[in-house]
């Protein structure tokens, strides 16, 4: 019950990295399945072997396991010349898809978490910003989020207020646009996109398309590796393990609008994978 | 003017023993950053050249190139304290028991930072072995730390730290990482809570820092 | 039984934090600058964040997540997030009964914590989890000798080890595991603990080869 809507979103399963050292074996909504080819002619197929679409697209292979009907997000900033489109791998966690991406979505855990980069003790305040579900498109949006960062970037000279965007593109992929320290009328944009390889552990991969001209393609990778690894000893420390989606379950304030938006428009779309419910 | 250069990944325990040696000793240093994962950087044909076991970290301060994060340690202690607290040489017993954790130390690399690299990042490995050894590495230690509690004692090696802390300490701390949590292991607990309150101190990710000890943290 | 051993206070001082569990319930151990212990829910009623991953500031505990402010009621008191906010006393977590006597930490999730008395005069040993059931563990106990002689057992988890004594206090974890504060007598000196502790160790090495081979 609770899988049926997420059959038929897509979901990265492997990047051109990957697919170039042979065939990976995964799994995905509980389901085993291969991957190989190559950029221009990824395969997907289950132990039975039965094919699935696949696309590739932000430099991943992304998979749809039910009938593809929800067609993948558009990231337009991807094509805008002079961006650095960098994949990170992917890292396990032994944590709901969901609570990934609420994680991502978070700020007011800046300064306790990724203390010295996004955020620094006592610039704790969370500003009131804005959060909708935006219906014509189906997705969450975040705007007018603006907080101090010590590092708001790899290519951040010094420490400065940061604008933050967030858009929840589909249960389990979310994009973050925030200020370019180099490049102040652009914004660079982060994402991540987890695969729920159950509804208690999942494979998260980050992308990123910057403005940098400076920093080594390693040094890029590796910022945002240690931003997202110091959240996994978060993720794994929830609970329960399934994002709660009745609101008296766990507590929100005003800084957790945009969670309390996600929660919201999950629950109004039947997206159960992950998730603790009296509806599912 | 800076006295090394660290070839170095920031996910990577054995790197982040030289990182937190550095910071405790106060030492700066130049940082090249390898893609250990996913670029596998360290089996490229340059690394290969630097340092034939396609390892991180590497160490180079001029002509000298170390690969073995135990000859580092010894190498930045040596240069960089002059009052020879951290790298006991003289004391021909306090030296040994050094160099006995030191080969812990590697120990510990290929049960609890193999098992690591697995749970994080998929990692082949033969788990079962790991994970037992792991088990095994860990509840030695948790013996040899309540040893010490017994002679009221904090550190593993004399009456202050030293290089053998700082070589166990990161797999260890970063044992939940693979699912190994502290909560059977009282002495280890506190041991790894001494290192960290440390002056000096740096973090990498699964070790936060002690909010604590912050001077201009909120306390209610 | 409802109140359990937790661990010693020895290996908790004030400002520090740890995990315990008891009966099921996932515990937060905590120690404020004055010294009180607590024992929560582990579990901060924000986002489920464990509690036992958090840090003392003053008498607070205060989540690692967001550094949501606890005080010794479990009511929440400060949110980093809303610094001007007094936080509604609906936040708060369950708070349980906990005391500390002769060295150890005895905790009780159903009511007021009453230790069962210990029957000799002790000091602390240390605190381990072994994998084995209660009587897989006594067998153990008998099996593995000390000072060249047999063990012998005066009593439920005390044990005669030559001219020693050993109490194994047992806190059932879940199902095939045990929590067990070793306590030793009074009369044993600082040179005896580090033979005795290894005891404990070949013990538990015995009992988890049983529920192997079991």
């Amino acid at each position: 019950m609770s899988r049926a809507y997420a059959l038929n979103d897509w979901y990265v399963v492997a990047d051109a990295q990957t697919l170039a050292r042979g065939p990976r074996l995964t799994r995905l909504l509980d389901q085993d399945v291969t991957v190989s080819g190559t950029p221009d002619a990824p395969n997907v197929v289950d132990d039975a072997g039965r094919a699935y679409p696949t696309q590739f697209k932000y430099g991943h292979v992304w998979t749809c396991l039910g009938d593809a009907s929800r067609p993948l997000f558009a990231i337009p900033e991807a094509d805008e010349p002079g961006r650095r489109l960098v994949p990170c791998g992917v890292v396990r966690v032994k944590c709901s898809p969901l609570r990934a991406v609420e994680n991502f979505l978070d700020i007011a855990h800046f300064p306790f978490v990724h203390t010295g980069i996004l955020g620094s003790e006592p610039h704790t305040e969370v500003a009131p910003y804005k959060a909708e579900i935006r219906d014509g498109v189906d997705e969450v949006w975040a705007t007018k989020i603006s907080f101090y960062q010590p590092q708001a970037a790899k290519s951040a000279q010094s420490g400065g207020d940061t604008d933050y965007q967030y858009r929840v593109a589909a249960p389990t992929s979310a994009v973050l646009y925030k200020t370019c320290p180099p490049k102040p009328e652009a914004m660079d944009v982060i994402a991540i996109f987890v695969q729920p390889r159950s509804e208690t552990e999942c494979d998260v991969w980050p992308w990123m398309a910057l403005y940098d001209d400076t920093s080594d393609f390693a040094g890029l990778v590796q910022f945002q590796q240690e931003i997202f690894l110091q959240d996994r000893s978060i993720l794994e420390n929830q609970r329960p393990v399934k994002l709660p989606l009745d609101p008296k379950m766990e507590i929100p304030t005003r800084a957790d609008l945009t969670s309390i938006a996600y929660r919201r428009w999950l629950k109004s779309k039947g997206a159960f994978y992950g998730a603790l419910t009296e509806d599912a | 003017m800076s006295k090394f250069t660290l070839y170095n990944y920031v996910l990577s325990g054995n790197c982040y023993k030289i990182r937190l040696m550095a910071g405790l000793l106060g030492v700066t240093y130049d940082t090249v950053a390898v893609d250990f994962y996913p670029g596998l950087e360290q089996r490229s044909e340059r690394m290969l050249a630097l340092n034939p076991a396609g390892t991180l970290p590497v160490l180079v301060a001029g002509d000298l190139v170390l690969s073995e994060t135990q000859a580092m340690l010894a190498w930045l202690a040596t240069t960089h304290d002059p009052s020879g607290k951290w790298y006991p040489i003289k004391d021909a017993s306090l030296h040994a028991q050094v160099l006995q954790w030191l080969g812990f130390s590697a120990r510990l690399t290929t049960s609890v930072g193999a098992a690591r690299l697995n749970a994080m990042l998929d990692w082949p490995v033969d788990v079962e072995a790991v994970r037992s050894a792991s088990r095994k590495d860990l509840d030695e230690l948790e013996l040899r730390l309540t040893d010490r509690v017994f002679a009221n004692q904090t550190w593993l090696v004399g009456d202050r730290p030293t290089i053998a802390d700082i070589a166990c300490f990161p797999y260890v701390a970063l044992s939940p990482d693979a699912g190994f949590e502290h909560d059977g292991y009282p002495a280890i607990r506190n041991w790894l809570y001494a290192v960290r309150s440390l002056p000096g101190f740096v973090t990498m990710p699964g070790i936060h820092p002690l909010h604590e000890l912050r001077e201009d943290g909120a306390n209610g | 039984m409802l109140t359990r051993p937790v661990g010693l206070l020895r290996d908790l001082d004030p400002k520090r934090v740890m995990r315990a569990q008891v009966g099921g319930q996932d515990l937060v151990i905590w120690r404020a600058r004055n010294g009180d212990i607590s024992a929560w829910d582990n579990r901060c009623p924000h986002r489920g964040m464990a509690l036992s991953h958090g840090f003392v500031r003053g008498n607070d505990l205060a989540c690692l997540y967001h550094g949501w402010h606890y005080g010794s009621t479990g009511v929440c008191r400060y949110i980093p997030a809303h610094p001007e906010l007094d936080p509604p006393a609906t936040i708060k977590t369950t708070v349980f009964s906990v005391v500390s006597v002769d060295g150890v930490i005895w905790v009780n999730t159903e009511g007021a914590a009453k230790p069962a008395p210990v029957p000799i005069a002790s000091q602390p040993l240390r605190s381990f989890h072994v994998d084995a059931q209660s009587e897989g563990l006594a067998q153990a106990c008998l099996a593995v000798a000390f000072d060249g002689g047999a063990p012998e057992q005066l009593a439920h988890g005390l044990y005669q080890l030559g001219a020693r004594q050993v109490l194994l206090l047992e806190n059932p974890l879940d199902g095939e595991r045990i929590q067990i504060t070793a306590l030793i007598d009074a009369d044993a000196k600082p040179e005896d603990c580090a033979a005795l502790s290894r005891w404990c160790d070949a013990v538990r090495r015995a009992a988890q080869i049983k529920m192997v081979a079991a």
